[in-house]
C-alpha cells in the first residue's frame, strides 16, 4: 500500500496525531504532513529546515560571474574595435556585466534546485487529498507494511478521526 | 606610417557661401528631404556651415562656421553605440558602418557638435536626378545613421592609387569634397602624421583652435580663429 | 485559523476567477480596442519610418524613450513591497505582494518593447543580443544599451520567477477547485505541489535568497538605464547623481501605480475585507517619504547646476525654469511634490481616496520628469545653431496611449486567471479577514454585481 492517511481540522490534533505515530514506532521520515500553508510554529514542521540551497546559490552566482566575465574579455578581444579611446576590454563597463549575469546566475541556481530538491514538476503520483486546500491538514504514513496497517489504523482513529483513508 | 587624417578650417577665409555643404551633398549622395521635412528638422547636412550674428545694424558681425564631424579620437559617439556601428579606424578616423546600424541613436545624442544625422525615410531622388549618384558611396536606408566621414571614399581611391604607381601620397593628393570646392582654400585636408604636410603646419598655428575642446572630445579639425 | 475561514478566504479570492461580469468582457473589449490602434500605429511607423514620429535633428529621443524609462520605474514596486519587505518581515505586506509582482512582470514586459519601438530599424534589433552570430561579431559592451539588455533580461527573468514560485501552492488550491479544462491547466501550473514540510521549507528559502537577490537587481536596472543618459556629455545628463535620483523616481512611481491598482481591484472584485485602510496608509507613509526623497535629488540636482552656472547647462535649466518647458516643469513639481505633500503627511488625509489621488498626480508627474530628463537637454545642447523645439505626433501619442491600455488589460486578465491575493500568505499571516463596518456593508451590498 501506498499511504495511510488521516485529516485534520487543526494543527494541534495534527500534532498530537504524530506524536502519537511516533509513539507506534514509526520512524519521522516515513511520516509526511501535507498542509495548504506552512505551520512554522508546530514541531511537525520542523524537519527538513537545513538545506543547502543557500550555498549552491552562490555557486550559482560564482558560475554567473565566470560567465560574465569570460564573456566580457572573450567578446572585446575576438574582434578588437577601439570606441572612444576606451581599451579594447575595458573594465569599468565590464563590471555591470559582470553583475548581472553573477545575479541571474545565482537566481536561476536557486530556482533549479528548488525545483530538484523539491521533485517538481511531479512524475509520479504523490499522496494528496484535496480536502488539503479547503484547510485540512493530511497526517500520512508513506509505505506502511501490510501488518502494521491495522494498527495504524486504530492509532489514528484513537485520535478522533472518523474515517482513516489508504491510497493504494 | 599610418595615416592620421585632419582638416583646418580658416575662419578668416570662410565666406559662408556653402559650396562645401553643396559638393559634400552630391559627391556622398545624401538624400534630399524636401520643403516640408526639412522644417520638421529632417534634412541630412554631413558639413553645415553655423551663422552667428553679432551686434546690431549696422554695427552687424556675422561670424560662419562650417561644422562637420570633427573625427574625435576620444569620440563621445563610439563606445555608445551597441552594434559597433560607430568606431575607429586605424587611420583615425571615425567610421560608420551602415549595415552594423539598427538606428538607436544614441551616437547623435552623445555627439556634442551634432553632426550626426538620422535617414527618418528612404532616400527618393526624383527623375532624373537617380543618375547623378555616385557610385563609389552607399546609398543609406531608412533608420540608420550617417555623417561626415572625411570622403572616406576619396581617401581609400587616392591611397589605392599611389600604390598602384609604387610611390607614396603627396601632401594635398587626396581632397574631400568640400575641400576641393572651396573657393577660398578655407579647408585644408591632409596627414597630421606627416609634419611638413600644409594641414599640420596650420594645426600648430597660434590662430589654432578647437570646438568644445574642454568636453575631451580630441577633435582634429582645428579652427583658425578670425582676425579682426 | 478556523476552517471556517480559511474556506471564506478561498471562496472570497478566487471569486473573481470563477464569476465573469459583462464589465469586464466591456472593459477587455475597450482596451483590446485602444491597443489594436496602438499597435497600428507601429506598424504605420515601421513601414513609413521614423518620419511620422516627432523626433528630429538633434532631438533623437523624446516619447518612446520617455515611456521606456517611465515603465521601467514603474516596475520597481513589485521588488520594493516583495523583497524589502519580505526581508524585514513586514506581515502587513502579505495580501499586497501579488499585486505589486504582477505591476513589475508587465511593466517590465512594456518597457522593454520600447526600445524595439524606437529603433531606426527595428527588425534588426537582435543585434543587441550577445550570442555567436554569423556576422561574426559581438554586441558593444562599452554600451549603456548593451548593459540595459543584460540588466532588464535579468530583472526580468528573476521578477516572473518570484512572481511564478509563490504562485504554486494557489495553483494547487486552484486545481483542486476547479473543473474540467481549467482543472488540467492549473494542475500543470501546479507542478505536482502538495504541500509537505519539505517543499514550504525549500520553498520560503528559496522566496528568501529570490528577495535578496532581485533588490540589488533592480537597483542596478533602473541605475543602468540611468546610465543612456549619464554617459554622453549632452548638457544636465552628465551628472553623477542620475543613478540614486532614477532609483528613487521608480520606486516613487511605483508605488503609487501600485496604490492605484490596489485601490481599483479593492473596489472592483471587492477585496474591502482583505485591503485593509492600513495597507493604503503603510504604503502612503513610504510614498511620503520617496516624495521627499525625489523633492530632495532634484533640489541637489538643480542647485549644483545653477550654482555651476556653466553656460551649456544654464541654457537647459533656464529652458526648463523659466523658458518654454517651464510650464511642464513646475506641473511636474506640482505634481509630484505640492499636492501628494500635505495629503500624505496629514494623517486625516491619509486615507484610500487620498492615497490615490496623491498617486495619480505623482504617476503623471513622474511621467513629465522623465520627458523633463530626456527632451529639454537635447533641444539645448552645446552649440546654440542646433537648438530646436519637440512637437509630438498623433504616432507617438496614440502608442503611448496603448501601453497603458496594454498595462491595465494584462493586469485584468491576470485577476482572472490568478488570485490576486496571495491565498497561503494571507493565511500564514493570520489574517482573518476584518469585519467591515456598517457603511462598508452597504457600499459593498449596492455594488455587488455577481451572482453567486
Amino acid at each position: 500500500m501506498k499511504a495511510l492517511y488521516a485529516l485534520y481540522s487543526d494543527p494541534d490534533a495534527a500534532q498530537h496525531a504524530v506524536e502519537e505515530l511516533r509513539r507506534q514506532g514509526v520512524s519521522d521520515q516515513l511520516i509526511t504532513v501535507i498542509t495548504s500553508q506552512p505551520y512554522e510554529e508546530y514541531e511537525f514542521s520542523h524537519r527538513y529546515k537545513q538545506t543547502w540551497i543557500f550555498w549552491i546559490a552562490a555557486a550559482g552566482g560564482v558560475v554567473g560571474l565566470l560567465i560574465g566575465l569570460t564573456l566580457a574579455y572573450m567578446t572585446a578581444t575576438l574582434w578588437p574595435i577601439v570606441t572612444g579611446g576606451m581599451p579594447i576590454v575595458a573594465w569599468w563597463p565590464n563590471i555591470i556585466i559582470m553583475f548581472e549575469l553573477t545575479m541571474l546566475g545565482a537566481i536561476i541556481a536557486t530556482v533549479v534546485s528548488l525545483l530538484v530538491t523539491t521533485e517538481l514538476p511531479a512524475t509520479r503520483s504523490r499522496v494528496y487529498d484535496p480536502e488539503v486546500s479547503q484547510g485540512k491538514i493530511m497526517v500520512a504514513v508513506e509505505e506502511p507494511s501490510d501488518v502494521d496497517v491495522p494498527r495504524l489504523e486504530r492509532t489514528l482513529r484513537a485520535t478522533g478521526i472518523q474515517e482513516v483513508k489508504r491510497v493504494v | 606610417m599610418t595615416h592620421r587624417w585632419g582638416m583646418t578650417v580658416d575662419l578668416d577665409r570662410c565666406t559662408g557661401c556653402e559650396a562645401c555643404v553643396t559638393a559634400c551633398r552630391t559627391e556622398n549622395n545624401i538624400r534630399i528631404a524636401g520643403p516640408e521635412q526639412a522644417a520638421k528638422g529632417r534634412s541630412i547636412a554631413w558639413i553645415r556651415v553655423e551663422r552667428y550674428y553679432e551686434g546690431d545694424f549696422p554695427d552687424v558681425r556675422v561670424k560662419f562656421r562650417p561644422v562637420m564631424c570633427q573625427q574625435c579620437d576620444a569620440a563621445p559617439c563610439e563606445p555608445v553605440c551597441p552594434t559597433y556601428a560607430s568606431h575607429h579606424n586605424e587611420e583615425g578616423l571615425n567610421a560608420q558602418v551602415y549595415n552594423r546600424c539598427i538606428g538607436t541613436r544614441y551616437c547623435a545624442n552623445a555627439c556634442p557638435y551634432n553632426v550626426r544625422f538620422f535617414n527618418f525615410g528612404n532616400p527618393v531622388w526624383e527623375r532624373p536626378l537617380e543618375l547623378q549618384l555616385n557610385p563609389d558611396v552607399s546609398v543609406r536606408e531608412v533608420g540608420v545613421v550617417e555623417k561626415c566621414t572625411f570622403c572616406v571614399q576619396r581617401i581609400t581611391a587616392g591611397k589605392d592609387q599611389a600604390k598602384a604607381e609604387k610611390r607614396e601620397l603627396k601632401d594635398g593628393e587626396i581632397k574631400p569634397a568640400c575641400v576641393q570646392s572651396c573657393p577660398t582654400s578655407a579647408l585644408v585636408f591632409g596627414d597630421l602624421n606627416d609634419p611638413e604636410s600644409e594641414v599640420s603646419r596650420l594645426s600648430r598655428s597660434s590662430r589654432g583652435t578647437k570646438l568644445l575642446e574642454d568636453l575631451g572630445t580630441q577633435p582634429k579639425v582645428t579652427y583658425l580663429q578670425k582676425q579682426y | 485559523m478556523d476552517l471556517r475561514t480559511e474556506q471564506k478566504i478561498n471562496a472570497d479570492l478566487l471569486r473573481p476567477l470563477r464569476h465573469t461580469s459583462m464589465s469586464f468582457y466591456s472593459l477587455v473589449a475597450i482596451l483590446g480596442t485602444i491597443i489594436l490602434v496602438g499597435f497600428g500605429s507601429w506598424m504605420y511607423q515601421m513601414w513609413n519610418g521614423l518620419a511620422v514620429a516627432g523626433i528630429r535633428w538633434p532631438i533623437f529621443w523624446a516619447f518612446y524613450i520617455t515611456n521606456f524609462v517611465f515603465w521601467i520605474g514603474i516596475s520597481h514596486a513589485g521588488t520594493l513591497i516583495s523583497a524589502i519587505l519580505r526581508l524585514v518581515n513586514a506581515t502587513w505586506r502579505r495580501p499586497v505582494t501579488r499585486c505589486a509582482e504582477v505591476i513589475t512582470v508587465f511593466a517590465l514586459m512594456i518597457g522593454a518593447l520600447f526600445p524595439i519601438i524606437h529603433l531606426g530599424r527595428p527588425w534588426l534589433f537582435f543585434y543587441l543580443i550577445p550570442y555567436p552570430s554569423e556576422r561574426q561579431i559581438w554586441p558593444n559592451l562599452r554600451s549603456p544599451l548593451a548593459w540595459d539588455f543584460f540588466a532588464i533580461s535579468t530583472y526580468l527573468t528573476g521578477s516572473t520567477l518570484f512572481l511564478f514560485l509563490p504562485t504554486i501552492p494557489d495553483f494547487a488550491l486552484l486545481r483542486d477547485q476547479m473543473t474540467g479544462w481549467r482543472r488540467r491547466i492549473y494542475g500543470v501550473l501546479a507542478l505536482g505541489w502538495q504541500g509537505t514540510t519539505k517543499q514550504w521549507h525549500r520553498l520560503e528559502a528559496a522566496m528568501q535568497i529570490m528577495a535578496i537577490a532581485i533588490v540589488p537587481v533592480a537597483v542596478s536596472v533602473h541605475t543602468i538605464v540611468s546610465f543612456d543618459f549619464s554617459m554622453s556629455p549632452v548638457p544636465m545628463w552628465h551628472s553623477t547623481v542620475f543613478g540614486p535620483y532614477f532609483v528613487a523616481g521608480a520606486i516613487f512611481s511605483g508605488i503609487a501605480a501600485l496604490i492605484v491598482a490596489m485601490a481599483i481591484l479593492r473596489k472592483v472584485l471587492h477585496l474591502e475585507e482583505y485591503l485593509h485602510p492600513v495597507h493604503f496608509q503603510n504604503l502612503g507613509k513610504l510614498l511620503l517619504l520617496m516624495s521627499l526623497l525625489w523633492g530632495y535629488f532634484t533640489f541637489v540636482e538643480r542647485l549644483t547646476t545653477w550654482y555651476g552656472n556653466a553656460p551649456a547647462e544654464m541654457a537647459v535649466f533656464w529652458a526648463t525654469q523659466t523658458g518654454s518647458y517651464a510650464p511642464l516643469f513646475w506641473t511636474m513639481v506640482f505634481c509630484n511634490f505640492v499636492i501628494p505633500f500635505p495629503i500624505l503627511a496629514i494623517k486625516k488625509l491619509r486615507t484610500i481616496t487620498g492615497c490615490v489621488i496623491a498617486s495619480s498626480t505623482i504617476i503623471a508627474g513622474m511621467w513629465l520628469e522623465r520627458f523633463l530628463i530626456v527632451v529639454p537637454s537635447l533641444a539645448t545642447k552645446h552649440l546654440p545653431y542646433t537648438w530646436s523645439h519637440y512637437r509630438p505626433q498623433p504616432v507617438e501619442i496614440m502608442i503611448t496611449i496603448a501601453t497603458f491600455a496594454a498595462m491595465v488589460l494584462l493586469y485584468t486578465l491576470f485577476s482572472k486567471v490568478v488570485p490576486i491575493i496571495s491565498i497561503w500568505e494571507l493565511k500564514v499571516g493570520g489574517d482573518a479577514p476584518t469585519h467591515l463596518t456598517s457603511e462598508e456593508e452597504e457600499e459593498k451590498r449596492a455594488l455587488w454585481r455577481v451572482r453567486p
